[in-house]
């Protein structure tokens, strides 16, 4: 299935190739491939369903949760993986299981809380019952009444159960594959991520410091592209880039995996000083000052002078490490003009009163309401609804170049393209 | 010092009355007066404050923080054009004791954007400690608790 894009006439931006497996509906990709995707892939649904059956319940892990949601045998949690619902239970001491939150027999989301706990799974409407893995253990009237009814002889309990995922449970997340093909979680991030991956996931217990939830009515890709792309992180942001948490004229890196598909943005805190480069920021505020300056009162608690480590997982969520506020954000696709956005902030179980009462003022940068995070919602909202008008028009994705490699710098978008060749692979377009 | 002697439910009443057109007409700079210097102030979902977690959608603990707040909505975010308009119910005194009124209502927060229908952003309840401070009510302290499970996007203004 894999299609060959030929690079010629980069510099001709608005030549468009036919390709040897078209896109839906006859649409073409720019022939500047790498560095050019068309909005389409933002809006249509045949493109959707592909990615659900390709990327969602193909050969990736998804980020499911947090080992310490659910403490002790039986205790539940309830998610969507792509679009499906699924059950994180811990199903013995030493087991978490995922299932998928539909019946066996006829469907039904038979979970609707969030969180619970239970002795085993029974579905409300005929009341199959479940093991806490998701075998299937009681059908009631199995044998019939009064020798009226019942299920055929051959009905085989151990062939009509929950249906299971593979589970990886990583330092304190949880992990879930549809696909038999997924190589193990650590080969999924290769070396390099394991070790981004392990600064701050590094053993030590977790604990919930709370969650906050919203829907951002754009492409679910947007929200990967948009903590893959470090160029807008001091423009945008005229918070970041006043404050000196995330500036293009600070150390900082990008790093990609060999296949293009999981990124890290890293920076270092300066100063709320005017540069020669913040003279191209026109938003610079140099005058700003916080009055309670509390919710900045930062530490540094990881080794190494990083003091930001933005990881996108491909493709359910990120990784925040920004100074001492630290969150998994999830992403669960509804359609393609929208996903919901789950972050659950946590901090270390032995950490202290004040670190915890630190971590949740930082808080206050980011989600829904944040001073920075409530910009990357609504220009996303923004986004999609100018593509959305286009699909055949196409973005520039020329920042840094064409080149797909990582950098010593922010002011590339390497990152972006690298998922978008990863992704047309996956694809097959 | 001139001013309130004690809180009454007419006070109480013209006070939220207050609160809320300050809000509605985004006199935004106006609105950390409503609060006393150490405050507190949380807009939080409900499944964090019934599970005991301090994490919040927003958090304030003083003053200095709301007027942070306002500087970051009149400066530095970007949003789109919105207006936002609040339904409160009539405030409901719990308790009263030491000078503390604790007050209780429901809060519907609408939010209404160019080319859009309006829709509700918050559906919540808003647990208040009111008192006197400079001769007028102050909370104390505001907990807007909000059952809504998925925020439309983006909080913009305060509740």
């Amino acid at each position: 299935m894999a299609t060959k894009i030929a690079a010629s006439n980069l510099s001709s931006g608005s030549l468009l190739l036919t390709l040897s497996v078209p896109p839906p509906q006859g649409r073409l990709w720019p022939a500047d491939a790498d560095a050019a995707v068309p909005y389409w892939v933002y809006t249509d649904p045949e493109v959707y369903a592909e990615e659900m059956a390709k990327i969602w319940y193909g050969p990736h892990w998804l980020f499911v949760g947090l080992e310490c949601e659910i403490p002790e045998v039986g205790d539940w949690k309830t998610t969507t993986l792509g679009e499906r619902p699924v059950i994180m239970i811990r199903s013995a001491e030493n087991e978490i299981s995922v299932v998928e939150n539909r019946c066996a027999h006829k469907g039904v989301k038979f979970c609707q809380a969030r969180f619970g706990h239970a002795q085993e799974l029974i579905c409300p409407y005929h009341q199959w019952s479940y093991a806490l893995n998701g075998d299937l253990q009681g059908v009631p009237f199995r044998r019939g009444v009064k020798r009226q009814g019942g299920m055929p002889a051959d009905f085989d309990l151990t062939q009509n159960g929950l249906a299971k995922l593979r589970v990886e449970e990583a330092n304190g997340l949880v992990w879930a594959t549809f696909s038999q093909e997924t190589p193990t979680f650590r080969d999924y991030l290769g070396e390099k991520f394991w070790k981004h991956y392990t600064r701050v996931y590094d053993g030590r217990k977790l604990e919930v410091l709370g969650y906050n939830r919203q829907h951002i009515p754009a492409n679910w890709k947007q929200m990967q592209e948009n903590i893959k792309d470090p160029y807008h992180a001091g423009l945008l942001h005229v918070f970041f880039a006043t404050f000196g948490l995330f500036r293009a004229d600070q150390k900082s890196a990008v790093d990609i995996d060999e296949d293009g598909r999981h990124g890290i943005l890293i920076s270092r805190k300066g100063e709320q000083k005017a540069t020669e480069d913040t003279a191209d920021i026109r938003n610079f505020l140099g005058d700003l000052v916080l009055e309670d300056p509390r919710v900045m009162d930062v530490v540094a608690e990881f080794p190494g002078e990083d003091t930001v480590g933005m990881i996108t997982i491909f493709p359910s969520v990120i990784l925040q490490q920004q100074v001492n506020s630290l969150t998994t954000r999830q992403i669960v696709p509804k359609g393609p003009a929208g996903f919901d956005f789950h972050w659950t902030h946590w901090c270390y179980a032995n950490d202290t009163p004040e670190m915890r009462l630190r971590r949740t003022r930082q808080a206050n940068l980011f989600g829904p309401a944040g001073f920075v995070s409530a910009d990357d919602g609504e220009v996303l909202e923004m986004t999609q609804q100018g593509a959305t008008p286009s699909p055949d028009a196409h973005m520039i994705l020329q920042m840094g170049g064409r080149v797909i490699e990582s950098t010593d710098h922010q002011v590339t978008e390497t990152a972006v393209r690298g998922m978008y060749r990863y992704w047309r692979k996956v694809m097959g377009l | 010092m001139d001013g309130l002697a004690a809180i009454t439910r007419d006070g109480l009443r013209d006070f939220f009355d207050d609160y809320y057109a300050t809000l509605d007409e985004v006199r935004l700079h106006d609105w950390p007066e409503f609060f006393i210097q150490d405050c507190l102030y949380r807009v939080i979902p409900r499944e964090n404050f019934e599970a005991g977690y301090t994490l919040c959608t927003i958090q304030a603990e003083s003053r200095g923080m709301l007027r942070d707040r306002v500087m970051g909505l009149t400066r530095t975010q970007m949003y789109a054009p919105r207006y936002y308009r609040r339904f409160p119910t009539a405030p409901r005194l719990i308790a009263e004791a030491d000078g503390v009124a604790q007050v209780r209502h429901n809060l519907l927060l609408v939010q209404t954007l160019i080319d859009k229908p309006s829709e509700i952003v918050l559906s919540a309840v808003c647990h208040d400690r009111v008192v006197i401070d400079e001769g007028r009510l102050r909370f104390a302290e505001r907990i807007v608790v909000f059952d809504s499970e998925m925020l439309p996007n983006s909080l913009v203004y305060p509740a």
